[in-house]
């Protein structure tokens, strides 16, 4: 696959919002990466942490994927735990609405969860299993909300699995409860799930700005919060395409303007808090955000200096898959390394469009081809550090590239000013690893000149 | 002896895996392969995820990537360019097919799609083969020793009747089930090699999913082993099986070939590794090399030393049914109370072990082992091993909360006096810690 240009960049709408006006591209047999639409359902309604997920299929989407993601609880723990029907043959012959039912009775009984998620795979799709009927019958009588997430692997990418995920939260959670004492001037993070505990750091900088979170869809989320999320003064769609459609019916049914942003970088974390107080149109607030950034930035520029020395010029081809590419851009630019490329697999034209804002004309764009492309970019562009989802992680490893792990799966918390610094001391810590030269060197043996005595 | 299982409709914290997973783990043991899961997207990217974590290495595999209109009209055309476009870019040596729960369940023949594809391009030299593998039945293990099994098969009728075999006395077909790490895959090569036998496993993850660092990436399995030492395999004069649930593969040999084999459905503890190595010195006429000798003694002293601590002590053991017969062996001669064993479902070896099984998930392992002072099992239980207050020990798969568990050695004495110490030295932590919290509490 020869490299493209920024202005030749397939737009692709798949995963946005509405209208569609392209397809999603159908994914290549023999040459696909990534996850499924129920995988990308869960990715957003796992961090619902109180509330019970049932996979209502046979074992395996349940069975190898839970307990899977990075996402963090400070309390409630339920949402860790693997429900499934784990659906036999005689069920798929004879059906499965009573397990399910069985199984709701169940988990609601024992376990007594805010809510239950039921999540459809494949099998139950295709076997025509009235999920809906079964939720709406169970909601009924447990009095408990019973949501059926319609979200098989087969329909589609993850995108669209999130997407799925913020309808069902359209349908049938946000507007159904009302927060216990009024909160005047609240903002809702959508799309930001608290891996390795970002929502943590976002949350934090939010309370020294005097900013209310009303509810976090879904990063360590309570059930019941995102029930009243209509009663926000504003939406941050925190670099998540996906669920812009989420941002824009909230808009339209309850007036709540909406604004996209990331955590990523010091530049875009204070175009974020300034983005919520002047949604606000709260004067005060503003000012207190101000005097926020500005103490954070310069605080921050002193605690980097160290590490811009170490990083300046270095390059980084990024290869996050998604959304996160141009935030990440931006993170990057800051700590002065460039990017010499960067995926845009699943990026949708908008995403393109911030991309090619942040990067040089040299950058060369990864439209897809998996591992072997970036590794042949990496090579090309000489490029020093390798910046993607764990999923290349060892790919990386074998290719002695360092690098850094950006995804779902990370450890590490690199939002806000607090999350740049950490990520500064990352780079660093990945390049100046004594690993790299120990492992390009040859074997005592092995070294070339036999009459070296 | 007897098999129970608790009554409730819903599967809690599943210990069972997709069979699917077994299959693609089975083909990292060959080189140059890709296993092609003929599924929707996640079925494989699951099973990646999955492996790459706990392995902490590349993982190959492929997919049809099936969606919801594939699967209603044609979910054979997907296969047929996931087969092209495999075929004609990275040129593998094998390929295999993996139904899953989708195809099966819709119906889909891409069996004699297969073999009419086979024919129409003339298909030599490569091995090419499929298995059907849908998730409500089995588990990893039946994933993995199936896929062993139609590799087997598939060989068999490329090299054609039996007449044209040139048998090799001195040469063992190694099968290694789905539990044996590829630390222990090493450690078996080794022992059988060192009674001066030629020894070719199938698959073999020792040479793959050890660590290696070969550079240049492939989308194809590095490592493992080679067609070619596959196809010669089957001059063996033997076949040496791990694990009960690699008795089928064996047994093919044996019908088609006439090899004759040897199931050890153990491999853990002292009396397993007696079995083994008297087994290979009684055909070989070799005596024991002096080094296994001198580890039978350093295992026997490990468990004097380590029995102390073992006294009283009680575990839990929820794993895949072959792993769990060969954990349960060992903890029988440290003389632990095996307090619950649960696995994923049901064998003709759980089933003739004198102890109760209970088929089933860790809820029912944090239920039934309530009490219990040691954990043992996959990463999933180190939750539930914290509601109970017992000691975990990490083993079986996956495993992802400790570096290196993919090499860590369970079999031969070495693998004895490993497992031995580790058990120990983590019942001895976790004295010391209720030991302090009680002070704390006077």
């Amino acid at each position: 696959m020869e490299p493209i240009r920024k202005d030749e960049i397939d737009a692709q709408e798949c995963g946005s919002v509405t209208p569609k006006s392209k397809p999603c591209p159908r994914p290549k047999p023999g040459e696909a990466a990534g996850g499924c639409s129920f995988d990308g359902a869960q990715i957003t309604l796992l961090p619902i942490m109180d509330a019970a997920h049932l996979v209502h299929g046979p074992i395996a989407c349940a069975g190898n994927s839970w307990e899977s993601r990075g996402t963090l609880t400070s309390g409630p723990s339920l949402s860790q735990y693997g429900f499934a029907t784990d659906l036999n043959d005689t069920d798929i012959i004879f059906g499965g609405e009573k397990k399910l039912r069985d199984s709701i009775n169940y988990i609601a009984e024992r376990f007594a969860p805010p809510a239950i998620f039921v999540y459809a795979t494949c099998v139950t799709a295709l076997i025509g299993e009235d999920m809906d009927a079964v939720c709406k019958e169970a909601a009924e009588r447990l009095a408990i909300p019973v949501i059926p997430v319609n979200s098989p692997g087969f329909v589609g990418s993850k995108n669209l699995g999130n997407r799925l995920a913020g309808e069902a939260l359209l349908q049938y959670v946000i507007g159904t409860g009302e927060p216990e004492r009024e909160i005047p001037l609240g903002v809702n993070l959508i799309g930001e799930y608290n891996i390795a505990g970002e929502m943590w750091d976002i949350e934090k900088l939010m309370n020294s700005a005097g900013i209310t979170l009303m509810s976090r869809i879904t990063g360590d989320a309570r059930y019941k919060e995102i029930t009243w999320a209509h009663r926000a003064k504003v939406n941050m769609v925190v670099c998540s395409r996906a669920l812009l459609g989420l941002a824009k019916e909230m808009e339209s049914r309850y007036n709540i303007p909406y604004f996209e942003g990331s955590f990523y970088g010091a530049k875009e974390t204070t175009y974020s808090l300034r983005q919520m107080a002047f949604l606000m149109n709260d004067r005060e607030m503003e000012r207190r955000v101000d005097r926020l950034t500005e103490r954070e930035e310069s605080r921050l520029i002193q605690d980097l200096r160290p590490y811009r020395k170490l990083l300046k010029g270095k390059k980084a081809v990024l290869y996050t898959g998604g959304v996160k590419s141009w935030s990440i851009i931006s993170a990057l630019k800051e700590l002065g390394v460039q990017v010499v490329g960067v995926g845009t697999n699943k990026s949708t034209e908008d995403d393109v469009r911030r991309i090619a804002d942040r990067v040089g004309d040299d950058t060369e764009y990864i439209p897809e081809g998996g591992a072997s492309r970036i590794i042949k970019t990496v090579r090309e562009r000489k490029a020093d550090i390798m910046i993607a989802g764990g999923r290349n992680m060892y790919v990386a490893m074998k290719e002695q590239i360092p690098f850094i792990d950006i995804n779902q799966e990370r450890h590490k918390a690199y939002a806000g000013y607090e999350g740049l610094l950490r990520l500064a001391k990352e780079l660093t810590y990945s390049l100046a690893n004594p690993i790299w030269k120990l492992a390009a060197s040859p074997a005592p043996w092995d070294k070339e000149d036999p009459y070296d005595h | 002896m007897t098999i129970n299982k608790r009554k409730k409709p819903t599967s809690v914290n599943p210990i069972k895996i997709g069979q699917s997973l077994g299959a693609v783990l089975a083909m990292q043991g060959c080189y140059r392969a890709m296993p092609i899961v003929h599924g929707s997207q996640g079925c494989s990217a699951f099973s990646k995820a999955l492996l790459t974590r706990h392995f902490r290495e590349p993982i190959a595999v492929q997919t049809s990537a099936l969606q919801e209109m594939d699967v209603i009209f044609d979910a054979n055309r997907n296969l047929e360019e996931a087969l092209n476009t495999v075929l004609s870019k990275h040129r593998p040596d094998i390929i295999g097919i993996i139904g899953t729960e989708l195809t099966d369940v819709a119906g889909v023949d891409y069996q004699s799609m297969l073999k009419s594809y086979k024919r129409e391009r003339n298909m030599r030299g490569g091995l090419a083969f499929s298995v059907t593998l849908p998730d409500f039945r089995g588990s990893l293990e039946s994933g993995f020793s199936s896929t062993v099994e139609a590799m087997i098969d598939e060989m068999i009728q490329q090299v054609g009747p039996r007449g044209s075999r040139n048998v090799n006395t001195r040469q063992i077909t190694l099968l290694p089930g789905s539990f044996l790490t590829p630390g222990d895959v090493m450690e078996l090569k080794e022992i059988i090699s060192a009674f001066g036998f030629e020894v070719i496993a199938v698959p073999d993850i020792s040479t793959s999913l050890s660590g290696h660092l070969l550079t240049g990436f492939s989308p194809l399995t590095r490592g493992g082993v080679p067609l070619d030492s596959m196809l010669q395999s089957l001059q063996s004069g033997l076949t040496i099986a791990i694990g009960g649930s690699m008795e089928r593969p064996a047994r093919r040999l044996h019908n088609a070939l006439g090899t004759p084999y040897k199931v050890f459905q153990g491999a853990m503890g002292l009396k397993a590794a007696d079995e083994l190595l008297h087994f290979l010195h009684q055909i070989s006429g070799e005596s024991v090399p002096l080094r296994y000798c001198w580890q039978r003694e350093n295992l026997l002293d490990s468990m004097l030393d380590a029995h102390f601590q073992f006294a009283g002590m009680s575990t839990l053991i929820a794993l895949e049914p072959d792993h769990l017969y060969s954990v349960s062996q060992w903890l029988e001669e440290l003389g632990v109370e095996q307090k619950a064993l649960i696995t994923s479902y049901e064998t003709p070896v759980v089933v003739e072990m004198e102890r109760e099984i209970w088929i089933g998930d860790l809820d029912d392992a944090e239920f039934l082992g309530k009490g219990a002072d040691l954990w043992i099992g996959n990463s999933h239980g180190i939750s539930g091993a914290e509601r109970i207050d017992a000691a975990f020990m990490p083993a079986g798969f996956p495993v992802w909360n400790e570096l290196g568990a993919y090499m860590s050695t369970s079999v031969g004495y070495r693998g004895a006096m490993e497992w031995t110490n580790k058990a120990g030295n983590l019942l001895m932590q976790r004295e010391a810690r209720h030991r302090e919290s009680s002070i704390r509490h006077r």
